[in-house]
């Protein structure tokens, strides 16, 4: 008798029928959004990888056969990419690129964001200039940007007019900087994407805490530094993975601007797997560095999403001590 | 024939005054035979009318249109759906075609190097039979027209030569004070360089970078340098590989062609090593480069008193060669030749092949090469070097230069696997212009790779394309 008491009352509470009803439309329509999805997942994404997988296993060389005459060379492929001297400079490269610009647009797109924190007459104006570079084609800012860094070109002349002594770098001609120079257009092409994850995440910092720093009298560096700051880091976590996975994809300025020259000097991963599988046409071992390249891709984002679940465990945690009654009170 | 009045003399000499009168000037021929123009129309006619559809750049398809609209008119065969990709990413596209066996293009237009690769692949449909059913033949100057040839078979019809030729400016190489101070420093008349040697010693006495003009307007960057690197080292007797295909870049004629190479930084603009035809066709136009080898169609820009500064300012000539080999060579390139290319899985492959042709006779083409404003399909048949509009457009001594440097008129790499063989030449070069490899090795790095490629590509299969590779090769050591 008392053990079916006990079971009764650790029972859940029966759900009513409406509620019932309202879980399974929640449930149809995260499907619905699903769907569309997981069929492009399914029709055509595996697919591709799965073609992509076969080729990063089997020979092929187009000039012979038909690819599904392809010889099974089992992790050949593999081995040979991850010895390939290239590769691992191109890895290099890429690395540095993506580094440098995540780093150059989040520290500008931070700064444009706390500019824009509060409102002010004409913001949307500024909002709309901060932004455009992201509007602009890729291709359209290395040509235009081809015209402009001539040694003899505009941006040269400006710098060595406003400074007063002569700057002359070769942005496009030596190999030393050549990586730089895309890196710093890459940093003006996305800046506005850091602007605008750090000016939403900015915005829905909850006022409380600051103004309750503000009554105890804190500087304002000090609210930014110990209050905002960590309020952040969620925010900025996500600004920099998304900056980096895309700075690691990032094509077609260094294509158009140098196609992996002068010498080697900008033949990052996406130059050197686009002209292995398309101009050598080594479609297998193209596909080898691919999947090497997703999978490194794979592990950063999963390191991402845990450092992210941390933070938000750090938040939730901040926010459930600062809930709590003050003892006494 | 007695029978009808008419003795056997009679007939005889009617027969020889008809003959002879037949080649008189003026005289209708009883029988013409019809021109190969007439018969590309004849053979496209029964092959039926349709749209075909291509991959060609623009500014290649905006001055055939008008021929092309002719050729509509007369066979209902016409342009239908057009991708504008550009000659330099053809190749990517190309490929992709030919991979997934696409029936998307009917023809390609496309650098001609790319037949090896792409009839390895199975794309291209070879043209004898379309050629042979209407009579007709790739007349092109020197030996050119076996550029389109590949393993036996016709693949391509040519709309572009980019052949190579001299530009000196002989406003400076003609100035008496230019020449006296040669003659004292040199103790040699300044002339029309002869040699390679000759070339870098007149560009370097007359280059004057405090006024913006250099000695060379040479390409040096990673895509195209490696263009002027095989005319130096072809001239200097050297051939990429040997009978077994094995490579024979790391000879003394391939160092000769490297250190050559190489010292063209001395006389070239700072920022060549990553200057294409964009920034280095406006520097030639406006007369910031004394000498430099450069495609041909160059000519007709320097003549364009609308576009140029340095119009009637020009010398045109033959490339210069090397005595390196112990005789005097010369050796021109043509890189990027655009050619047309059918598809072999195109239903409509006839008809796109005999549009090709139509295209590709010398007659039909004058106004393609001549065009004023697209001036990128080149003078390459027999036709235009004797015509008045492209004497006119290239200049009668841009005309002689261009015949002349067909005469000598080699290759790159013509094998399957072109490109990259060729960017592996290309990288190390560059690589070595701007410092970030040694110049003794770039040949044996570049050997390292080729081998590598060979033995993924095969080496008994490019041992067959050797003999087409040889065959392109110029078959005079200097122009007639």
């Amino acid at each position: 008798m008392a053990v079916a008491a006990l079971s009764a009352a650790e029972a859940p509470p029966q759900a009513s029928p409406r509620a019932i009803s309202r879980q399974r439309a929640i449930r149809r329509f995260k499907l619905s959004l699903l769907a569309p999805l997981i069929a492009l997942f399914a029709f055509l994404l595996v697919p591709v990888l799965l073609l992509q997988l076969y080729f990063s296993f089997h020979q092929w060389t187009v000039y012979l056969s038909s690819w599904w005459d392809a010889d099974y060379v089992g992790i050949d492929l593999f081995k040979e990419v991850l010895t390939d001297p290239r590769f691992g400079w191109a890895t290099l490269r890429s690395l540095a690129f993506a580094t440098s610009s995540t780093l150059g647009c989040f520290v500008f797109g931070f700064m444009l964001a706390y500019l824009m924190k509060r409102p002010f007459r004409g913001q949307a104006i500024y909002y709309i200039i901060f932004i455009l570079p992201m509007l602009t084609v890729p291709v359209v800012v290395a040509y235009t940007a081809e015209m402009m860094l001539y040694q003899s070109g505009p941006i040269n002349d400006v710098i060595t007019r406003l400074s007063g002594f002569e700057f002359k770098p070769s942005w496009l001609s030596n190999p030393n900087i050549a990586l730089m120079t895309v890196s710093l257009l890459e940093i003006w092409n996305w800046t506005p994407f850091s602007f605008i994850i750090m000016l939403a995440g900015l915005s829905a910092i909850p006022k409380e805490p600051v103004e309750a720093a503000e009554i105890l009298g804190a500087s304002k560096w000090r609210i930014f530094w110990e209050v905002e700051l960590p309020l952040l880091r969620p925010v900025i976590l996500l600004a920099l993975v998304l900056r980096f996975l895309e700075a690691m994809a990032e094509f077609p300025k260094t294509w158009a601007l140098f196609q992996g020259g002068p010498g080697s000097a900008t033949e990052t991963l996406p130059v050197y797997i686009f002209m292995t599988t398309w101009q050598y046409f080594q479609i297998s071992k193209g596909a080898a560095m691919s999947y090497i390249v997703m999978l490194m891709m794979v592990v950063i984002v999963l390191l991402a999403i845990q450092l992210l679940r941390r933070e938000k465990r750090s938040l939730d945690k901040m926010y459930e001590q600062s809930d709590e009654p003050i003892a006494g009170a | 024939m007695s029978k009808l009045g008419i003795s056997r003399r009679t007939l005889v000499q009617g027969g020889l005054g008809l003959t002879v009168a037949n080649f008189l000037p003026g005289t209708t021929p009883f029988a013409q035979a019809a021109s190969m123009e007439e018969s590309t129309i004849a053979a496209a006619k029964a092959a039926g009318a349709t749209s075909v559809n291509g991959m060609i750049w623009s500014p290649y398809l905006v001055p055939m249109q008008p021929v092309i609209a002719e050729f509509t008119k007369e066979t209902g065969i016409g342009i239908g759906a057009v991708q504008d990709i550009s000659i330099f990413d053809a190749p990517q596209r190309a490929m992709a075609e030919a991979l997934s066996r696409s029936a998307q293009f009917d023809f390609i237009h496309i650098d001609s190097n790319m037949i090896p690769s792409l009839a390895s692949a199975g794309y291209l449909e070879p043209l004898d039979e379309y050629m042979k059913k209407a009579n007709f033949k790739i007349e092109a100057v020197g030996d050119y027209g076996s550029f389109m040839t590949y393993g036996g078979h016709t693949y391509g019809i040519p709309t572009d030569g980019n052949v190579h030729i001299q530009y000196v400016r002989k406003d400076l190489i003609e100035d008496p004070d230019n020449k006296k101070r040669f003659a004292d420093k040199f103790g040699k008349e300044l002339k029309f360089p002869e040699t390679w040697e000759e070339n870098l010693r007149l560009q370097e006495f007359l280059m004057d970078p405090s006024k913006d003009l250099y000695g060379s307007g040479n390409l040096r960057n990673r895509a195209n340098g490696v263009t002027w690197w095989y005319m130096i080292y072809y001239s200097a007797g050297g051939f990429p590989f040997d009978d077994d295909m094995k490579p024979t870049l790391n000879t003394p004629a391939g160092q000769y062609a490297v250190d050559i190479y190489l010292q063209d930084k001395k006389v070239n603009h700072p920022e060549a090593a990553n200057w294409g035809t964009p920034q280095m066709i406006p520097r030639i136009a406006q007369g910031n480069v004394v000498s430099c080898q450069y495609w041909d169609g160059t000519a007709k820009l320097n003549e364009n008193p609308a576009k140029s500064k340095t119009t009637g300012k020009w010398l045109y000539g033959l490339v210069p060669g090397s005595d390196f080999s112990g005789k005097r060579m010369h050796r021109s390139i043509s890189s990027p030749l655009a050619a047309i290319l059918i598809n072999k899985y195109s239903p409509r492959k006839a008809q796109a092949a005999y549009l090709a042709l139509w295209l590709g006779s010398g007659k039909n083409s004058i106004p393609i090469v001549t065009d004023p404003v697209n001036t990128f399909n080149d003078a390459w048949a027999k036709e235009h070097m004797a015509s008045d509009a492209v004497k006119k457009a290239y200049s009668p001594a841009g005309v002689k230069a261009i015949e002349t440097n067909f005469q000598v008129v080699a290759p790159p790499i013509y094998l399957t696997g072109y490109l990259e063989f060729q960017d592996a030449l290309g990288k190390n070069l560059s690589e070595a212009y701007v410092g970030q490899l040694p110049a003794k090795d770039v040949l044996k790095k570049t050997e390292d790779e080729w081998i590598a490629i060979i033995r993924r590509i095969g080496q008994s299969k490019l041992k067959n394309d050797l003999a087409s590779y040889k065959a392109v090769m110029p078959k005079r050591d200097n122009p007639a």
